[in-house]
C-alpha cells in the first residue's frame, strides 16, 4: 500500500492550541495537530506525556474527573459538518456516541457478551428489540469475533480472553455507527498474537474512519501508522510520515525519545 | 519462631470462627429446644378456629398470629418508605453531592445513624402529641406512625450501605458507559446499580433485620399487647418483639413463658424469610435486566 497524496484526505479534526488541565494543573499545553478520515494516525510518548488526556478531551471525558478545565478550540467534521465540541454543538452523549474509545484495558458492561452489544445498541441508539440481534451478529463479524463467540453469547463477558475482550470493545464501538476511533494503547494488556490480531482489524477498518490511536511500541507504530505524532511533556514536538518512521536514522532518534 | 506465631495465629482465628458458630449455633439450639413443641396452631390462634382467624373474621385471643400480621405488615410499610429514600440518597452522596453539601449531608445521616431507637420512639411519641395539640386533635399512635419511625431509624444503614457499594464501583465501569454515550442516568440504572445490587442488597436486609426485632420505637409510638388484627395503618396493632418482651417480663405460667420461646422462634423464621424474599427478589431483578437485553 503505497503512501497516500494528500489531496485525497478528507480532514476531520482540527485541534487549536488546546489545553488541559485538572486542579489547576496544566496537562496538555497549546497543542496543535490534524487527523483525517480513512488515515490511520498513531501517538507516541513517554508515559505521563498527555495522551491519554488527549484522546479523552477528543470526546470530553475529562469532564468525568472532578475539576478538569479544557480551553482551545476542537472542531471535528460529523455527519458532514464542521462542530466545535466545546461550544455545545451537540449533546454529550451524542458526542461520545460518534467518537468511540476504546481503552488500555478491556472495560466491560456487566452481563454477557450479548449484552455488552445489545445494551449500548438498545440504550443509546434506540434500535427496535428485533433489530438489535442482526446488528449484534453484524459488528460482532466486522470485529473478527463472530465466529469465536457465536456459541456462546450468552457467557459472561470476562470469560472471554484479553485479545477478545478488546475486540468485544472495538464491536461494542462499531454497532454504535461512531466516526471517530479513540484507541488507547488498545493492545497493551495483550500478548503478541492477540497484539496482532487487533492490528489486522484495525487496517481493515481504517478506511472508513478517522482513527487515533495511542502505541505503547515503535514497532507496531511502524506497522500502523500512516503518521506518527510524538508528545513530549502535553505538546507535539514532531510528526513523522509513514515513510519517516521506516527510515533507520529517525528511528534511533525516536528511541531515545520516547524510551 | 516465625513459624510458632503462624501455628498461633491460625489456632486463633480457627478458634474465633468455631466460637461464633458455637455461639449461634448454641442460641439456635437453646430456642429450638424451648420453643419446638410450641409451635403448633394453638400459638397462632389460642381457641379461635384456624381459618376464621386467618381471614380476619374471628378474633384471637390468646395466640400469636396478629403480632405476626403486625410484625409483617411494619416491615413492609417501613421498608416501603425507607428502601427509595434510602437508595435515593445513597445515589446522591455517591455520585451527585460534592464540596460542603456533601459534608454537611454525610454528618447528618451519621447524626441519624448513632440516635438510640429509644428516642426515635420519642420523637414519634412527641410529633403525635403536638399534632394532636395543632392541627389534627384526633391524631393517635398507630401502625403508620411506627413504620415512619422504624424507616427513620434504619434510613442511614440503607444510605451508608448503598453510597459505599456505588462508591466502591471501579473507575473503568463508569467511564465505560459513558463513553459509549450512555446518560449519567443510564449509566447509573443499567450499569452501576446492578453490578452494586449485591452492597446494596445487605443494606436491604440490615434494615429489613432492624425493623423487623425493633421494640423500642413501637412501644412507644402504637404497639399493643392485645388488639387483633390491625384494621388500616392508622390503627394500633401486635408485633412479635413487643409481644415476646411482654410475655417475658409478665408471663403468669409456664405455658405462656414456653410462648414466649415459641414466638422468638417464630420471629426468627419470619425474619429469615423475609431475607431470603430480599435475596430472591434481588436475583430476579438482575435475570429480568439480563433478559431484557438479551437479543438472542
Ligand atoms: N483524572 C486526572 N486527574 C488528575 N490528573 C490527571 C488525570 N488524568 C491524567 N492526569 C495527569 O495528566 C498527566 C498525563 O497523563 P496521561 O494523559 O494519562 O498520560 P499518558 O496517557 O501519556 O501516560 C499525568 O501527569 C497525570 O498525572
Ligand atoms: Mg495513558
Amino acid at each position: 500500500m503505497g503512501p497516500k497524496k494528500p489531496v485525497d484526505l478528507e480532514p476531520t479534526v482540527l485541534v487549536k492550541s488546546l489545553h488541559v488541565g485538572f486542579a489547576g494543573r496544566e496537562v496538555l499545553h497549546n497543542l496543535n495537530a490534524k487527523f483525517n478520515r480513512g488515515w490511520l494516525a498513531v501517538v507516541l510518548g513517554r508515559s505521563g506525556s498527555g495522551k491519554t488526556t488527549f484522546l479523552r478531551a477528543l470526546n470530553r471525558l475529562n469532564e468525568c474527573f472532578p475539576r478538569s478545565a479544557t480551553r482551545g478550540s476542537l472542531k471535528l467534521k460529523l455527519q458532514g459538518e464542521w462542530r466545535d465540541i466545546y461550544r455545545n454543538a451537540m449533546p454529550l452523549p451524542e458526542l461520545r456516541r460518534r467518537v468511540g474509545m476504546v481503552f488500555q484495558t478491556p472495560h466491560l458492561l456487566p452481563g454477557s457478551i450479548a449484552d455488552n452489544l445489545a445494551l449500548p445498541v438498545k440504550l443509546v441508539l434506540g434500535v427496535p428489540r428485533r433489530n438489535i440481534a442482526s446488528r449484534v451478529e453484524w459488528a460482532l463479524e466486522e470485529a473478527h469475533l463472530w465466529d469465536e463467540v457465536k456459541d456462546r453469547l450468552n457467557a459472561p463477558a470476562h470469560t472471554l480472553s484479553g485479545g477478545q475482550q478488546q475486540r468485544l470493545c472495538l464491536a461494542r464501538l462499531l454497532a454504535l455507527e461512531p466516526e471517530i476511533l479513540l484507541l488507547d494503547e488498545p493492545t497493551a494488556s495483550l500478548d503478541f498474537r492477540a497484539a496482532l490480531k487487533v492490528e489486522e482489524l484495525l487496517l481493515s477498518l481504517k478506511e472508513r474512519y478517522t482513527i487515533i490511536a495511542v502505541s505503547h511500541s515503535l514497532s507496531q507504530a511502524r506497522r500502523l501508522a500512516d503518521e506518527a505524532l510524538i508528545f513530549r511533556d502535553g505538546s507535539v514536538v514532531q510528526r513523522l510520515s509513514r515513510e519517516d518512521l521506516q527510515a533507520p536514522d529517525t528511528l534511533q532518534a525516536l528511541l531515545e525519545e520516547i524510551f | 519462631m516465625i513459624k510458632k506465631i503462624t501455628y498461633l495465629a491460625q489456632a486463633c482465628s480457627w478458634l474465633a470462627v468455631l466460637t461464633t458458630v458455637g455461639m449461634i449455633l448454641l442460641f439456635l439450639g437453646f430456642l429450638g429446644v424451648r420453643g419446638f413443641d410450641t409451635i403448633n396452631p394453638t400459638l397462632f390462634f389460642g381457641n379461635t378456629p384456624p381459618w376464621g382467624a386467618i381471614i380476619g373474621r374471628l378474633p384471637v385471643w390468646h395466640g400469636i398470629w396478629p403480632a405476626c400480621v403486625g410484625t409483617v405488615a411494619l416491615v413492609l410499610l417501613s421498608s416501603l418508605l425507607a428502601i427509595p429514600l434510602g437508595l435515593a440518597s445513597g445515589i446522591y452522596l455517591a455520585h451527585y453531592a460534592s464540596g460542603a453539601w456533601k459534608r454537611w449531608f454525610s454528618l447528618a445521616v451519621e447524626v441519624l445513624a448513632g440516635i438510640p431507637s429509644i428516642v426515635m420512639g420519642l420523637f414519634g411519641f412527641a410529633l403525635i402529641l403536638s399534632l394532636r395539640k395543632t392541627v389534627a386533635p384526633q391524631a393517635n399512635t398507630c401502625l403508620l406512625l411506627s413504620a415512619g419511625c422504624l424507616a427513620l431509624l434504619v434510613l442511614p444503614y440503607l444510605i451508608l450501605m448503598t453510597q459505599t457499594a456505588l462508591e466502591a464501583l471501579p473507575d473503568e465501569l463508569r467511564q465505560a458507559g459513558l463513553s459509549l454515550g450512555f446518560t449519567p442516568w443510564q449509566n447509573m440504572v443499567h450499569v452501576l446499580l446492578p453490578v452494586a445490587g449485591r452492597g446494596i442488597l445487605s443494606g436491604v436486609i440490615l434494615a429489613v433485620g432492624r425493623a423487623a426485632e425493633d421494640t423500642a420505637v413501637i412501644l412507644l409510638t402504637g404497639v399493643v399487647a392485645n388488639s387483633g388484627l390491625p384494621s388500616g395503618i392508622l390503627d394500633k396493632y401486635e408485633a412479635l418483639p413487643f409481644h415476646i418482651f411482654f410475655l417475658a417480663a409478665e408471663a403468669r405460667s409456664d405455658a405462656e413463658l414456653a410462648q414466649g420461646f415459641g414466638a422468638a422462634l417464630i420471629l426468627l423464621i419470619l425474619t429469615a424469610a423475609l431475607f431470603l424474599g430480599a435475596y430472591y427478589l434481588k436475583s430476579t431483578f438482575t435475570k429480568t435486566w439480563d433478559q431484557k437485553n438479551l437479543s438472542i
